[in-house]
């Protein structure tokens, strides 16, 4: 079974797409910010097909920081440059995150409607 | 010893102190010596008096020894006159016999000095031959001493009448210049006192006018393209009416204005009709004299005055100089305007940009709040339906499994029915779950899962509807009284139920009570305690320290709330007091706390400032309103 990485600071939002994942047939390991995202990484690397980044999130420090998701996506890539990343992003930012695109994220994700994660899921998986 | 009173009274009449002193001393063993230097002195002393014998020198200020003899003769006809004389000219002493004198003595006396005084004390008269002869020449002389003293007199009449026109002038000079100087000074001090330029320019001209009588005064400012003097300000109604139509002139050199611009000089013309470059003003037909003054600041001339006179050569020298130097303190006057005004726009424009950029940032934070707030919502309740369809799908099976209570019975119909309406085909979802394996049919129906959804969809709209409090909160009727700031927040602090220890307090003994709403500033150190504790969360001894004291103003006592955390970045610094900005993500922030507890400090006539950098902790200052 093909295995995501979800990292999102905000519980309800993680939880409810860690569910919303779970019905469409995934594993899913989450986690709460930088740290302990690149940790859960390190630790399943070989299971891990995809990652699923927040945007804003506390940074590797644990301070709150605007764009912290673009340090784990180099974090991520570091530790396996393979790994397809997604960044969730609110709908206002679809700049930061397009640029997160141009620095190696395979794509980005307003988030709202969940299923749409899961088919853009689909998508990358089946083009890798 | 003699008596003086009985002693015959010899009065003498001499300018000279040694002369007097030399006869006081021969004669004042046997005669009281009365003395007088002038000879009008003379006659009043010789009046009251009256005395027996007068001696007259008689070369005399303001008249001569003769004409006083004469005036003694007519006041004291009984008292002999005897003149002392240095007797050089030919006929003295006939001229003084004819003047009136019963003796002659020649100067310097002699031992016979005594002798000569005794014989006409005891009435000696000296006779005059050819009496009639003298007395013409003696009238003769009278009469030329009196043209002479006429003529002295009307000269020095005419030099006085001289001196009082001269005088006048002078006066008068004095006077304009101290106005001058007077109206320079109170320009001066508009410099400082009238930034609104307008009323500037209008004082301005009202003064220039009224302290030195000219009929009309104006200033004109350059347009900003420079091409012409525009007329600011103009005296009376003619000067309003100027300003009125917009009465402007090119900078060029047709006009004395646009001269006086482009020369950076004084123009003046003390009779217009003999100058062309006049620019012809219907308005100011009476104008004799004109002069404009350039104004000029730092080399650059900002605009020009006009001064007008219905006069001819109205403009002294004096006039123009003390006007330019007018002028270049309205000048720099007038730049200070301009600068204020300019300033004023400025920082009407950062303040518009400010709020512009508050107001976005806000709405921008708002809008990402609720966006990630509401961000679960649908998709909880997506799985909510999935799972209650293939609930319902279960529930449908009721009846198949024959269960013969009427009401559940009658309620399956319903949900069979409705679920049809609905466009539900639950037998088909009935027969995809019983293709499925038990484990994935489990976690579709798990009645725990769907309570979950349930509660983050609840949670979540809970929590966007909470900040109605929060933006309310700041809003609500604040009700004044002195509180003791150090109970309040000790009790706030109980109430937190922080682990023990975090949380440290010192207070001043003179602390004063603060006039605050209760409920708003508890809610103020509520939240400054709750965000240092949240943002101690990866600190290891996590410490907050709560302090209280007098302000270094009086008025106000000082409560700091510092921590031991991470700090707050400088980039973020001005955002924190932004409503919705929030750094906390899940943890649960709405953003509103910090732009709240501002505004209720504020609202408290307070103040809150934060001092914070990375990896020094934070430090909030919250000054609010002491209870007098």
């Amino acid at each position: 079974m093909t295995t995501v990485l979800l990292v999102d600071d905000e519980k309800l939002v993680l939880r409810s797409l860690e569910k919303t994942l779970l019905r469409a047939g995934y594993d899913v390991i989450t986690a709460l910010d930088c740290k302990s995202g690149s940790e859960a990484f390190a630790q399943n690397m070989d299971k891990i097909e995809i990652a699923v980044l927040d945007l804003n999130m506390p940074s590797f420090d644990g301070t709150p920081k605007t764009g912290a998701g673009l340090d784990l996506l180099m974090d991520l890539k570091k530790q396996k440059s393979s790994v397809p990343v997604i960044i969730l992003t609110a709908y206002d930012e679809v700049t930061k995150a397009k640029d997160a695109v141009a620095g190696g994220a395979s794509a980005f994700f307003v988030k709202g409607r969940e299923q749409g994660l899961v088919e853009l899921i689909r998508r990358l998986l089946w083009v890798a | 010893m003699t008596d003086q009173r009985k002693l015959p009274q010899i009065l003498y009449i001499e300018d000279s102190d040694e002369a007097r002193s030399l006869v006081r001393r021969l004669l004042s063993l046997k005669y009281v010596v009365l003395e007088a230097a002038d000879p009008l002195d003379g006659l009043q002393l010789a009046e009251e008096t009256h005395p027996s014998l007068i001696l007259l020198d008689d070369d005399l200020p303001h008249m001569t020894g003769n004409e006083a003899a004469t005036r003694l003769r007519k006041m004291l006809p009984d008292t002999p006159i005897v003149i002392l004389s240095a007797g050089i000219s030919n006929g003295a002493r006939e001229r003084a016999l004819a003047a009136g004198a019963v003796g002659f003595i020649s100067k310097p006396i002699d031992d016979m000095f005594e002798e000569q005084v005794d014989a006409y004390l005891n009435g000696k008269v000296e006779k005059l031959e050819n009496a009639e002869e003298y007395l013409r020449a003696y009238q003769q002389e009278l009469v030329e001493r009196l043209e002479d003293n006429i003529r002295q007199l009307s000269s020095t009449v005419e030099k006085n009448k001289h001196l009082l026109q001269q005088n006048q002038r002078m006066f008068s000079m004095l006077e304009r210049r101290h106005k001058l100087l007077e109206t320079a000074a109170r320009v001066g001090q508009m410099v400082t006192s009238i930034l609104d330029i307008n009323d500037l320019l209008k004082y301005t001209v009202n003064i220039i006018c009224s302290e030195f009588n000219f009929y009309y005064s104006g200033i004109f400012l350059m347009s900003d393209d420079e091409k012409w003097a525009v007329l600011r300000a103009g005296y009376a109604a003619a000067g309003r009416k100027m300003v009125a139509e917009n009465y402007r002139l090119h900078v060029d050199e047709k006009s004395m204005i646009g001269n006086s611009i482009i020369k950076q000089q004084a123009q003046i013309a003390l009779d217009v009709a003999g100058k062309e470059s006049r620019f012809k003003n219907p308005f100011l037909s009476d104008t004799r004299s004109e002069m404009a003054l350039p104004l000029i600041v730092n080399s650059h001339a900002v605009g020009a005055l006009t001064v007008q006179s219905n006069e001819l050569n109205a403009f002294t020298e004096e006039d123009i100089t003390s006007l330019q130097a007018m002028a270049d303190q309205i000048a720099i006057a007038i730049n200070n305007a301009q600068l204020m005004s300019k300033l004023e726009v400025a920082t009407a424009e950062l303040v518009r940009t400010k709020t512009f950029e508050a107001i976005a940032t806000a709405t921008g934070e708002a809008i990402h709040w609720v966006g990630n707030k509401a961000a679960p919502i649908p998709g909880s309740i997506k799985r909510v339906r999935e799972d209650l369809i293939y609930l319902f799908a279960l529930a449908a099976q009721l009846n198949a499994s024959g269960v013969e209570n009427e009401s559940i019975t009658a309620a399956v119909q319903t949900v069979r029915e409705e679920a049809d309406a609905q466009g539900i085909d639950l037998k088909k979802v009935f027969a995809e779950m019983s293709a499925m394996k038990p484990n994935r049919l489990q976690a579709l129906v798990s009645v725990e899962s769907l309570m979950e959804d349930l509660n983050i969809a609840e949670n979540s709209a809970v929590t966007i509807l909470g900040i109605k409090e929060d933006l309310i909160g700041p809003a609500r009727q604040r009700s004044l009284a002195a509180v003791s700031l150090s109970e309040m927040i000790a009790g706030t602090v109980a109430n937190m139920g922080l682990p023990d220890h975090v949380v440290e307090m010192e207070w001043a003994d003179d602390m004063p009570d603060a006039l605050v709403d209760a409920r708003q500033v508890e809610q103020v150190f509520n939240n400054l305690i709750k965000n240092s504790w949240e943002a101690l969360s990866q600190t290891p001894a996590p410490k907050i320290f709560v302090k209280g004291r007098c302000d270094n103003n009086p008025d106000f006592v000082l409560v700091t709330v510092k921590d031991n955390g991470p700090g707050i970045p400088k980039e973020i610094q001005e955002k924190i007091w932004v409503s919705f900005f929030t750094t906390k993500g899940g943890s649960g922030g709405t953003g509103l706390g910090l732009s709240s507890v501002m505004q209720i400090v504020n609202q408290h006539g307070g103040s809150i400032s934060l001092e914070s950098e990375v990896g020094k902790g934070a430090l909030f200052s919250v000054r609010l309103p002491i209870a007098k």
